[in-house]
């Protein structure tokens, strides 16, 4: 198992109801499995909302193995100004 | 008590002008056009009748006086490096003398701002705090483009407008408060909504662009003309009680289009619909007339390839690498 810290911010952060939240996961889990579990636990919440993810502060373009202490940010656009 | 280079050049015989200045100040600045007489800090008190004090910055002298009750006298402000420039170019610059004195900024950095060209799409929540900035910060030229007009619900967190100013043009109210904050700007209004028709033309001309707007599809269009002209772009966006704050497209760094591909929200997330506190406009504004100085300037240190994130909530910052 590995342990992941999602950081949350904007509409995930209150889709979610939570700054931060820490996931036990089994090894191998992917960021698009990770962003598949987020979406789960949001209910319809973030339906249509696009998320692009950062792991340890670096955005990745491509799905991505987790490791073990990484950290999460998952990244909307927001649209307010 | 003050007095600018410029007042200074007009009253100049009605003053003893003392330069307090080491040898090595002197000789690297020194006061042409000006009858000086040398004087250490303390013998420059005894000197009888009206005076004006010059260190190198105008802030030794300032406090100089204060702390010693000098009567009749007043400090240079900006010093002998606010003099030298307007001897050599005319230009008076010495109401900026506290950001000069910064090294990262300086006069050299100063003359940048004053010689740049801004252009800012949308002068809602961001756009102000932002022209209020850069004007205030000594940008040369602004550029507003807006086609709405202020409302009530607009007053709260759009600190150019007041009640009076309530179905007028934005960019008009915007222009006349900010002529208020400095006459010598030049200000240039487009009472247009920016699209994919007039966009690279109102941007001509432009060295950076302020994304200040509230709907993904202008951000994606303004990314679109950034790219296309090489112009770069300081995004800033809000919801709620965060923002998000990014330069774009620097020689070929990440664009908006690259940060958030085929981006869609739920709508709720706007302004009008997710709600914003006041406060919130003005610091992620803040943020990025900041970003836009770093930039114009040349400091390095600065949010090209990297997205800031902030929540106001609890005061989390993000700084992600594009």
């Amino acid at each position: 198992m590995i342990n992941i810290k999602v950081k949350c911010f904007s509409q995930v952060k209150y889709a979610l109801g939570a700054d931060e939240l820490t996931f036990q996961l089994d090894e191998n889990t992917t960021s698009v499995d990770l962003e598949k579990i987020i979406r789960k636990k949001a209910g319809k919440k973030l339906n249509n909302v696009s998320l692009r993810i950062a792991i340890n502060k670096k955005y990745q373009k491509e799905e991505i193995v987790l490791q073990n202490g990484d950290e999460v940010v998952f990244i909307p656009p927001v649209q307010g100004g | 008590m003050i007095i600018t280079p410029e007042v200074l050049n007009k009253q100049k015989n009605d003053f003893t002008i003392i330069d307090i200045r080491s040898d090595e100040e002197r000789q690297n600045f020194p006061l042409l056009g000006l009858d000086t007489i040398l004087s250490s800090y303390d013998e420059s008190i005894n000197v009888a009748g009206k005076k004006v004090l010059v260190c190198q910055f105008g802030i030794v002298t300032e406090g100089m006086i204060i702390e010693k009750n000098i009567n009749n006298a007043f400090s240079l402000l900006g010093g002998a490096q606010a003099w030298v420039e307007y001897y050599n170019e005319n230009k008076d610059l010495s109401r900026w003398t506290r950001q000069i004195v910064l090294p990262e900024i300086g006069i050299e950095g100063q003359k940048k701002l004053l010689n740049c060209q801004v252009s800012i799409i949308g002068m809602g929540g961001l756009g102000c705090p932002v022209a209020q900035s850069l004007v205030m910060a000594g940008i040369g030229k602004l550029k507003l483009i807006d086609d709405d007009f202020v409302s009530i619900s607009n007053l709260h967190r759009q600190p150019l407008y007041s009640f009076q100013d309530v179905n007028k043009k934005k960019i008009l109210a915007a222009k006349s408060k900010l002529k208020a904050l400095n006459p010598e700007v030049r200000i240039e209004t487009d009472d247009v909504f920016f699209d994919d028709k007039n966009g690279e033309e109102l941007l001509l001309n432009t060295d950076v662009i302020i994304d200040a707007t509230d709907n993904i599809k202008s951000r994606q269009r303004i990314d679109q003309i950034s790219k296309k002209l090489k112009i770069p772009t300081v995004y800033g966006a809000l919801f709620r009680f965060e923002g998000q704050v990014s330069i774009l497209n620097v020689n070929g760094s990440a664009g908006y289009n690259e940060l958030f591909p085929n981006s869609n929200t739920n709508g709720e997330d706007s302004c009008a619909d997710a709600g914003v506190l006041s406060m919130l406009p003005a610091i992620i504004g803040n943020i990025q007339a900041l970003e836009a100085i770093k930039l114009i300037v040349g400091i390095n240190n600065n949010l090209i390839g990297k997205l800031l994130m902030y929540d106001g909530m609890n005061h989390k910052t993000e700084v992600i690498e594009l």
